[in-house]
């Protein structure tokens, strides 16, 4: 009998050492950024911000009033594991994210509203209506896009997880040309004049031509390029995995100088008063001359992700602690504005002093920068 | 950063990025070297702890007899159990906790290869806290997922069914047929379930992973070979039934009965055999001596 009931306790022990193993597995396997969710900036087109939210939904949100209306939800592309917790376009652990997730900007141009998909699509919106106008593809799917659209010169242009960039018809999302590279492309491309600059994962940043993307010039770097790249009077600066900010001759891509940060550059740099202004994934904020030399450095204490935004005299940045600070570029002054209990990962949005951060727990924050003042959350979620 | 995330999770996503780099920039080579690595660094705690099984195994009759013996007696049962553990020079949680000590070990290396495998961004954002700063390790990033044509950020079914498959194959080597029959349905449950449940669950994570409990299951199948060989896949030895003879013992007294004339060999009273011409004798332990 004694024997038995050991028999059956170790049993049971093994059972729920099982049992936790499998819920262990499921947990940290969605936890710790297997399933994508999205990390969507905003974008301001008259009198309302939009922004992709992880319902895998376009949120138009009237800035006056804060009153929302969504677009219908994307569509998981058909792929994905038996429990769904694979990068199909999100879609899987239900808990985490529901929908498809986004996690480029999306862009305005006229009266669409152009937003691309983690299911490997990219769509455009009536901006009023926000009804879709067109799909690319139609039917398939492509690989996952990460980065956002572009609009420049009636094209959108955007680059794919399948390593190609893809320049559409705004119109009508005709495709106009491809350019393929090495490996994936996860950072938007910047357009300046005729050329469109895109860094891919296979190291290379690449300069394009607009109207027939053919190559203009090649540089490699020594890590692959995730970022997106700035491109001012001249010089295109990008952050490699390298953990260097590159800056390079627009025209020909010859190399100007590079600085090593900490860890990397993942969001995009921004100039002000010929300083430029870049976070870096080691938690500091490197202040440049644009000659490359290092003016000032200020530690923000966590990962810097999101690209930061310029009210006034004051860069904005947040980091993925959740915190919000902002630096003003006349005294050097640190000003924590807002902190939030969420990770920031996705691109700030500013408009008339008031900055939006869009956390991945369908939440929209606002604080004004001006005042200081904290202004009421807009939830995102389309279910009430 | 925690401890843990500090003492174990960094240094081992490193090695495993940098092993990557030198095994021609496969990561699938990485996971698997990776994977032997650990078990053979972990070999002496894994052997101690299949050699306990193997002991506890073999006390097996022993315990049961002892279960006859004292029956609902629990303090003299408990007793002898102890006393019968003590001869054998054995802990009953000799089994367990060599276990439970690598357990930290395998999550760890679970956890590393989910994070460096990076498969959404914001994994790939995740990984960054976790460098060192060595230039090979940021040049190597994000890892190529290409393994034999697989793609180790997508689930497979064939690399779903070998997880099944080789764990099942390790269990069986590890676990005899038991002596009560009760024990042998437990045991027949839990021989199909962890390798039916990581199974399941193989398909709906990376085959990265599924590459990981593949490598590992085959090695620990080495392991369990060396110390028990092939174990419970031995085919089971059935009771020799045609080589045995059915002996009748006819003392005149009783009556013939119909299945009499089914007997190899008929001894009458005097011992006179009517077939097959020659006495024989049955022996019970020739047929022991066979199994």
């Amino acid at each position: 009998m004694h024997l038995s009931n050991t028999r059956k306790s170790i049993s049971k022990l093994l059972l729920l050492v099982i049992a936790l193993l499998i819920i262990g597995l499921s947990g940290i396997s969605c936890v710790q950024g297997l399933q994508p969710i999205g990390w969507s900036g905003g974008v301001v087109s008259g009198d309302s911000l939009y922004l992709g939210t992880k319902e895998g939904k376009l949120v138009k949100i009237t800035i006056a009033d804060q009153s929302r209306k969504w677009s219908e939800p994307l569509k998981t592309a058909p792929t994905g594991g038996a429990l769904s917790c694979m990068p199909s376009g999100g879609g899987g652990c239900s808990s985490a994210a529901p929908g498809v997730a986004i996690y480029g900007t999306p862009a305005a141009a006229g009266e669409l509203i152009y937003m691309a998909g983690y299911n490997g699509k990219i769509y455009a919106y009536n901006s009023a209506t926000m009804a879709d106008r067109w799909v690319y593809p139609r039917e398939s799917y492509l690989e996952a896009i990460v980065s956002g659209p572009v609009v420049a010169q009636n094209k959108v242009i955007f680059g794919c997880s399948d390593g190609k960039v893809y320049a559409l018809d705004a119109a009508n999302g005709d495709k106009l040309w491809e350019f393929s590279t090495g490996d994936k492309i996860w950072g938007n491309a910047a357009v300046a004049g005729n050329t469109v600059y895109i860094g891919s994962f296979d190291k290379k940043l690449y300069a394009l031509n607009i109207g027939d993307g053919t190559q203009k010039w090649v540089y490699t770097t020594e890590g692959a390029i995730g970022s997106t790249p700035l491109v001012q009077d001249g010089t295109v600066y990008i952050g490699s995995f390298d953990r260097n900010l590159y800056a390079l001759d627009a025209a020909t891509g010859d190399f100007k100088w590079k600085f090593t940060g900490g860890s990397w550059f993942w969001a995009c740099p921004l100039i002000i008063n010929n300083n430029i202004y870049a976070g870096c994934l080691d938690g500091k904020v490197y202040v440049l001359s644009t000659g490359g030399n290092k003016i000032n450095e200020f530690d923000l204490g966590y990962p810097i992700s999101s690209t930061p935004v310029v009210v006034d005299n004051l860069v904005i940045f947040a980091t993925q602690k959740g915190t919000v600070s902002s630096l003003n570029t006349s005294n050097g002054e640190i000003r924590l504005l807002l902190e939030i209990k969420q990770a920031i990962y996705g691109p700030l949005t500013a408009h008339d002093g008031i900055v939006y951060i869009h956390t991945q727990d369908l939440n929209l924050h606002r604080v004004n920068v001006r005042t200081g003042a904290v202004l009421p959350t807009v939830a995102l979620s389309s279910k009430g | 950063m925690n401890v843990w995330d500090l003492i174990v999770m960094q240094p081992m996503i490193n090695v495993l990025i940098i092993m990557t780099h030198y095994l021609a920039n496969n990561f699938g080579l990485a996971i698997i070297a990776l994977t032997i690595i650990i078990n053979v660094a972990l070999m002496p705690l894994s052997l101690k702890q299949m050699h306990s099984t193997l002991a506890m195994q073999e006390l097996q009759p022993k315990l049961l007899e002892l279960q006859k013996k004292y029956g609902k007696d629990r303090q003299a049962m408990a007793q002898e159990q102890m006393r019968l553990y003590k001869e054998a020079g054995m802990n009953p949680a000799g089994c367990m906790l060599p276990m439970l000590i690598q357990m930290p070990i395998w999550v760890a290396l679970y956890q590393s290869i989910m994070l460096a495998l990076a498969v959404s961004p914001e994994g790939l954002l995740n990984l960054a806290r976790y460098l060192y700063s060595w230039p090979v390790v940021y040049a190597m990033l994000p890892l190529g997922r290409d393994f034999l044509g697989l793609d180790l950020a997508m689930p497979n079914l064939t690399l779903a069914l070998l997880v099944g498959a080789t764990m099942w194959m390790q269990q069986k080597m590890s676990t005899p047929p038991p002596l009560d029959p009760k024990a042998a349905a437990q045991s027949q449950m839990m021989m199909w379930m962890m390798p039916l449940m990581f199974g399941f669950l193989a398909l709906s994570f990376p085959s990265g992973l599924s590459l990981y409990w593949v490598a590992s299951s085959v090695v620990r199948i080495a392991m369990q070979y060396k110390v028990s060989g092939w174990g419970g896949l031995k085919p089971t030895p059935k009771p020799a039934a045609a080589s045995k003879k059915y002996l009748k013992l006819n003392t005149g007294n009783e009556k013939p009965a119909a299945e009499d004339g089914k007997a190899d060999i008929t001894v009458d009273a005097s011992g006179k055999t009517e077939k097959p011409g020659k006495l024989m004798k049955y022996l019970p332990w020739r047929d022991r001596q066979k199994k």
